[in-house]
């Protein structure tokens, strides 16, 4: 019903708003991200694109090098995790 | 497509300002706050507060959660501790 409805618009905005607000605070935050096939690798964080499928980050450092400027796909990612 | 991204957002409230253990692909466990789940990607947002002041973010993919448990209930005085951690202004809007 409509009451049912609307609770759930109310959870889904907080719950979007909020996931948002963490992006912000990844700005220029060097982010470590555990990605599939046991592969670790860490950069700064710039931005997410709007559907969040992509993060653009700099000085990617990989096990065979720096990347100056790259894109990390979110489906290829396990997690990632940062210090405030 | 797992269950855990078929949860409804009022379901997914619900978890928001506990602890939780995470289990993501190939059982690896994390441990933290909940600070919210993205209704999107269903991708968890954790919180660890450590004792050098620092606070610690994971966020675990929501494609590559495989279960979530609540460990224990958060209650006001955390909310307000995670709530102040990303709106310092006490905004509880993204516009003012």
């Amino acid at each position: 019903g409509l009451p049912e409805l609307r609770e759930e618009q109310q959870a889904r905005s907080l719950l979007r708003q909020r996931y948002l607000r963490s992006l912000l605070a990844m700005r220029d935050a060097q982010v470590r991200f555990r990605m599939y096939e046991r592969v670790h690798v860490e950069a700064r964080f710039g931005a997410s694109d709007i559907d969040v499928l992509n993060f653009q980050v700099s000085d990617l450092q990989t096990p065979i090098g720096v990347q100056k400027e790259a894109l990390l796909r979110c489906p290829d990612m396990i997690s990632y995790s940062l210090e405030l | 497509m797992n269950e855990w991204r078929e949860k409804k957002p009022q379901e997914w409230r619900r978890y928001v300002n506990n602890e939780v253990k995470v289990t993501a692909h190939e059982k690896q466990e994390c441990q933290g706050w909940v600070f919210t789940v993205d209704p999107v990607s269903a991708s968890v947002v954790l919180v660890n507060f450590q004792d050098t002041g620092r606070t610690c973010v994971t966020v675990v993919m929501g494609h590559a959660v495989e279960a979530v448990e609540i460990l224990k209930e958060g209650g006001p005085e955390m909310e307000e501790r995670l709530s102040s951690l990303f709106m310092p202004t006490g905004h509880h809007g993204l516009t003012k």
